[in-house]
């Protein structure tokens, strides 16, 4: 029986699931459409990386991490709840010696960690600015009819870009639009937008900060190796995408909870068969006072197991009450 | 029966809300407040206000509307300057004409104007002009403006020793930077009706608490200091925020007793935009004090402050271990 750690990142676009030994050694992953629908992505993420393991495993931690963190948590039972921003820190940090710069760009938010002697010294996120993050390149794939795989590579055979704005993605799509309809290249139009949205990003997050190498690049948009090319013109320097890079945060929390489990904490993990239990939300409007609450209430096969989103307290906290009744 | 003057909890509320109350209730007068900001009347503000205004003037719309039909006036002072030789953002200087022609059903707003660029010395005639909405009797507003003065001063001697003045109520405890270096220490920098509104905030100052941390805000630096440090910077500061702004930058950074600095900021402000960077580069760049911005807008969706909060307090506690040469992150 092996010991493993499993780590859930549940984003904006992507759930993924990694499953991780104690020697760190990934044995499997999941990388899966959050679709809007993060309960199902999270159920789907598991049953999918049990068919990846062949031998016997026991779970002595689990983490979650993303926007849907908690939503996660109160489904699996998760012994450590980070933010991304420090889950993707202590990725990075253990599978690239020394790295002391991140890029992280992922569905709908894009983030620059900075370190220092092995510590996060500093991080900006994105604040009201989409451009440049994974829904704006997916759309874009979508409209130019390229699978979004092969989007990167195409930008790699352009020999004259030509000038995309990346302030913003409304911008950035208009001025796409009139360079196409001039009769620009494909291939130098998305070479322009990469090398637009690199500027964005460096301009928008990197504002202000020492940029020093080793610099590593992760997250979902890391596969595109025309943004990764971006990078490294601008920056002048090699930029690394570890072999897991789209992962990087669910490994995090594998590594968080390892941390957990060392302090000989067991876990409150709920075991595989979660996946066959139904999941239910609900969602109403409060309308005891004015600040008409939108309280969300996650019903597992039927019985009210959770509830948030009020301001008072009135219903998070009232559920034991609640499931007394219905017992 | 007593004139009713509604006072909406918005913009400069929070800095002179005592003053206003105890100066007309001295004269008389009933003193109403909106409630404090919630959902339905952010909803309201954001309905009945141009497009292109920042999220603290919707809010105070919503104030507005909450208010007009159970006074028989709104006070909203046409805020031009409080300082000889400064401003204050433009959209305080029309506030009156902007509320006047967005929303509709209004009673009488007084609506005198209070401008100190040139010099304080009519300052008695302002507060005539205020009070003659309740009272033509010069002595009695003279009296009423004493006490009121009293309870202003009160209200920022209470506030400068840590009891914050959350919705308008000044918080139990008192919040303070202890000595031991142990704790976590956050400067909070905002606008103060970014900072005290509960709503408009999302609640940051209670969460911070939450998280153990000590706050120093720049209401609680003794004025003078802030004006001595502002009054080295190469050219004056023609902003009143940004006086006391950059002249509490300017502090941090020669007290080196904070982990971290929060900016509270409103999407699209124009003083935010060059005031917060500033700051930013006096603190992150000269100080190496790690510096958060967060962005508020209309959204109540939490997600997005509660993360960027919680890993910059991780951080700082990863910091602050990594000083005491202990193991890393956790």
């Amino acid at each position: 029986m092996k010991n493993c750690y499993l780590g859930i990142d549940v984003g904006s676009v992507s759930t993924n699931v990694v499953l991780m030994d104690e020697n760190k050694e990934i044995l499997g992953k999941v990388y899966t459409k959050t679709q809007g629908k993060p309960i199902d992505a999270v159920k789907r993420g598991l049953q999918e990386i049990q068919t990846q393991i062949t031998e016997e495993i026991k779970v002595k931690g689990v983490g979650t991490t993303g926007s849907g963190r908690h939503l996660a948590s109160m489904i699996v039972g998760a012994d450590v709840i980070k933010n991304e921003i420090t889950a993707h820190g202590i990725a990075a940090l253990n599978f690239v010696d020394g790295v002391r710069t991140i890029f992280e760009i992922g569905g709908q938010d894009s983030k620059i960690i900075l370190l220092k002697n092995g510590i996060i010294s500093d991080f900006a996120m994105n604040t009201v600015c989409a451009a440049g993050t994974g829904s704006f390149l997916d759309r874009q794939a979508a409209r130019l009819d390229i699978p979004i795989h092969e989007f990167g590579q195409k930008a790699l055979s352009s020999k004259n870009p030509v000038r995309i704005a990346g302030r913003c993605a409304v911008f950035a799509e208009s001025d796409m639009i009139h360079k196409q309809q001039l009769g620009h290249n494909q291939e130098d139009i998305i070479k322009g937008l990469c090398d637009a949205l690199v500027r964005n990003f460096l301009n928008n997050l990197g504002k202000g900060k020492d940029l020093v190498g080793p610099v590593v690049f992760q997250g979902g948009v890391a596969a595109n190796v025309g943004i990764k090319k971006s990078f490294e013109e601008a920056l002048g320097c090699e930029v690394l995408v570890p072999p897991h890079h789209e992962v990087m945060g669910a490994i995090g929390c594998c590594l968080l909870a390892q941390e957990h489990a060392a302090k000989n904490k067991s876990t409150v993990f709920k075991g595989f068969d979660i996946v066959h239990s139904g999941y239910q939300v609900k969602g109403f409007e409060c309308e005891d006072c004015s600040n008409v609450c939108e309280v969300i209430e996650i019903m597992k096969d039927g019985q009210l197991t959770a509830r948030w989103g009020d301001k008072c307290g009135k219903w998070s906290n009232n559920i034991e009450k609640d499931k007394e009744k219905l017992a | 029966m007593a004139i009713k003057i509604g006072i909406p909890r918005g913009l400069w509320f929070y800095d002179y809300y005592p003053l206003w109350k105890t100066f007309y209730e001295e004269l008389g007068a009933e003193v109403i407040l909106s409630n404090p900001t919630n959902k339905k009347l952010l909803d309201q503000g954001v309905k009945n206000t141009v497009d292109e205004a920042c999220l603290p003037v919707k809010i105070f719309n919503g104030h507005v509307m909450d208010l007009k039909d159970r006074v028989d006036y709104i006070f909203v002072p046409k805020m031009m300057s409080v300082y000889k030789k400064e401003y204050i953002c433009p959209k305080f200087c029309g506030l009156p004409e902007m509320v006047k022609h967005s929303v509709s059903g209004l009673p009488p707003l007084i609506d005198t104007e209070i401008n100190f660029n040139k010099s304080r010395r009519h300052i008695m005639n302002t507060v005539y002009q205020f009070g003659s909405y309740v009272t033509k009797n010069p002595l009695k507003i003279r009296n009423a403006y004493k006490k009121a003065l009293t309870a202003y001063h009160d209200y920022k001697n209470q506030i400068s020793q840590g009891r914050l003045p959350i919705d308008g109520k000044l918080s139990h405890d008192h919040n303070q930077i202890k000595s031991n270096p142990a704790n976590k220490r956050i400067a909070l920098l905002g606008h103060t009706y970014h900072l005290y509104d509960s709503f408009g905030s999302m609640n940051i100052i209670e969460k911070l608490k939450e998280y153990g941390v000590e706050i120093l805000v720049p209401e609680m630096i003794n004025m003078k200091v802030i004006n001595e440090r502002a009054a080295t910077l190469e050219k004056k500061m023609f902003w009143s925020y940004g006086r006391k702004v950059l002249g509490t930058a300017l502090y941090l950074q020669d007290q080196q007793q904070i982990d971290g600095a929060i900016y509270v900021s409103a999407f699209g402000c124009g003083i935010d935009s060059i005031v917060g960077d500033l700051f930013e580069r006096w603190t992150r760049k000269n100080a190496d004090i790690p510096f958060l911005l967060i962005t508020i807008d209309e959204h109540t969706g939490e997600a997005g402050v509660n993360t960027r909060l919680e890993a910059f307090i991780d951080m700082i506690d990863w910091r602050k271990r990594d000083e005491g040469n202990l193991s890393a992150h956790g």
